[in-house]
């Protein structure tokens, strides 16, 4: 063992995977943790497939259809029990938007809160690699499981509407510009979910009270559906446009300033 | 190995390290001692490239501070204060982890990981979780990790503090391992005797540098050498009015039934001093040099400058 600093610096891919592998054996070891990653979607998963499943079963009442008409105009004409079915069907797919924004919030946190607390951050700052790289392969750590999660929580409803709900909630959950919704604006929200946590946690040493600022991130995505339950927002193309473009505006921001903050000396000398 | 000038880290109105000047040669274990809150753990995550400077210069393995920060830390090691592992994870996990972040590969990571694990004894537990470790176990292995990558220059922060007396011993073998293969050891320690044993040269510090020597150096410089003669039964006052009167020796008085003699040159003076006092009638037992405790010289520069 005489070779003298064997030391280089690592590939970014191979840092990204190992930063990967090691956040999520820490995770998985956290039972609450796993819970607090889990139970969003699965609650939201449940209730999805129960309101749907309830509509099949159940005719509306004629104050259940003014309602939905006066929410959603685009289905007027339509048969009053299919048409609920994809009202309430595409209602749900709003809060699949919630899962991106609290999933990976709660692993963000822990990621950097939990580095702060068993002060394993100043060895893993004097290795070769940057910053940068150490907090975008955090974030990757991150929005990857939060990503699969969503798309497979999506997936099995997806096949649940199918199998138990009417033509109207499968055209609905299937429509083009939901599909591209989840599959473009769910790793947008996650990321900028986990940019935020990242940036709480460095402020912050305590995982609740991180969990209750970065809380905050999910009230524009609930306004969203309220607004659109109330029919004062339609989600049509112009607007996901819009909000995709605003989102990746806001990701690029908070990483930048997530970036300013996740900086060796910082670290070091002023996170107490 | 280590080169600083003029080297000022200055947190707000506060001088952490004002103005270091030193140099470390390659191949040394070197001594940094000071009393806490002296800069000592700042000095050392200045050279570890984990902070910048303020102002001044420094150069570490051949690297420019400054502009060369990832490859200063390539090549060195740095035990922190804390273990800092991933307490969930094997010690197999966290070793082959870090070893992955210094850019070891597959092979030479595992190799690596279970060389340092033998080495400090860890290698049957190596598939349990750091958390079940006691904290010498710890200390440990965070030591193996900052050697893991073979760096040029290791930075070692109280190593041995908390462990037992089996465990330190290990630690210090090691380190002195280290300088056999021509490694530098940067050593933070409050423990003086551990630095005595250890360390080809100290450095007592507080913000700056206040004087950097070999300890007998340092020793020899306060204190002269001294030698302690044992008589048997105990000395009478006329040994000690001989020894006084042999030529060389500087100053000479009782302690503890000894005679404590202070010469410029023992090697000269006490072959005189043994013949003198058989020649008076006196039983010499045992004729030893007298070590001053480094922590003697310790309290005398640093609590003497500040006083």
């Amino acid at each position: 063992m005489t070779t003298l600093a064997l030391a280089r610096t690592p590939e970014r891919g191979t840092l990204v995977r190992a930063v990967c592998v090691r956040e999520w054996r820490e995770a998985l070891g956290n039972r609450l943790l796993v819970a607090m990653t889990l139970l969003p979607p699965i609650v939201i998963l449940a209730a999805g497939i129960g309101a749907v499943a309830a509509a099949a079963a159940n005719p509306p009442s004629d104050r259940d259809v003014q309602a939905m008409y006066a929410a959603a105009p685009a289905v007027v004409g339509l048969d009053p029990k299919e048409a609920i079915q994809g009202f309430i069907a595409t209602y749900f797919l709003i809060l699949f938007m919630l899962i991106p924004t609290v999933v990976p919030l709660t692993m963000a946190i822990f990621s950097v809160i939990g580095e702060k607390a068993a002060r394993t951050l100043e060895p893993l700052l004097a290795t070769p690699v940057g910053v940068g790289e150490l907090l975008l392969a955090k974030s990757l750590a991150s929005t990857i499981p939060s990503v699969i999660v969503t798309w497979l929580a999506y997936g099995i409803y997806l096949l649940s509407v199918s199998a138990i709900g009417s033509q109207a909630a499968v055209r609905a959950v299937t429509a083009p510009r939901w599909v591209l919704a989840i599959i473009v604006m769910v790793p947008l929200l996650t990321m900028l979910s986990v940019n935020l946590g990242i940036l709480i946690s460095t402020r912050v040493n305590d995982v609740r009270v991180a969990q209750q600022i970065g809380g905050l991130v999910v009230v524009p995505v609930v306004g969203l559906g309220i607004a659109q339950v109330t029919g004062r927002v339609v989600l049509d193309n112009e607007a996901f446009l819009q909000f995709t473009v605003i989102l990746i505006a806001l990701d690029v921001a908070v990483f930048i300033v997530a970036r300013l903050a996740f900086q060796r000396e910082n670290i070091l000398a002023r996170w107490r | 190995m280590i080169r600083t000038e003029k080297l000022t880290k200055r947190f707000g109105s506060l001088a952490a390290v004002d103005g270091l000047d030193l140099e470390v040669r390659e191949g040394e274990v070197f001594g940094f001692l000071g009393p806490n809150g002296a800069g000592k753990t700042t000095t050392l995550r200045l050279l570890c490239a984990l902070i910048g400077a303020t102002s001044g210069t420094a150069e570490v393995a051949g690297y420019r501070l400054g502009r060369q920060d990832s490859e200063i830390r390539a090549a060195v090691g740095i035990l922190t204060e804390q273990p800092g592992l991933y307490e969930r994870q094997s010690a197999w996990e966290n070793l082959v982890f870090f070893a992955t972040l210094y850019g070891l590969n597959g092979t030479t990571a595992a190799r690596q990981a279970e060389h340092f694990l033998r080495l400090m004894g860890l290698w049957d537990r190596r598939l349990e979780a750091v958390a079940t470790f006691s904290r010498g176990m710890k200390q440990k292995m965070a030591i193996a990790r900052a050697a893991l990558h073979e760096p040029r220059i290791l930075f070692l922060d109280e190593p041995t503090t908390g462990l037992d007396p089996d465990a330190a011993k290990t630690v210090r073998e090691f380190i002195v391992a280290l300088r056999g293969q021509g490694r530098t050891v940067f050593l933070c320690t409050h423990n003086l005797d551990e630095a005595d044993r250890l360390c080809d040269r100290i450095a007592f510090f507080r913000q700056a540098v206040i004087r950097i020597d070999t300890p007998d150096h340092l020793r020899a410089e306060l204190y002269g050498r001294s030698t302690e003669i044992r008589l048997i039964p105990t000395p009478r006052a006329e040994d000690l009015v001989r020894v006084r009167a042999v030529a060389g020796v500087r100053e000479a008085h009782l302690e503890n039934g000894s005679i404590i003699v202070s010469a410029s040159d023992p090697l000269r003076t006490n072959p005189l001093l043994v013949r003198t006092l058989v020649d008076g009638g006196a039983q010499v037992a045992y004729v030893i040099e007298r070590k001053v405790h480094l922590e003697e010289v310790y309290l005398s520069i640093v609590e003497g400058q500040t006083s």
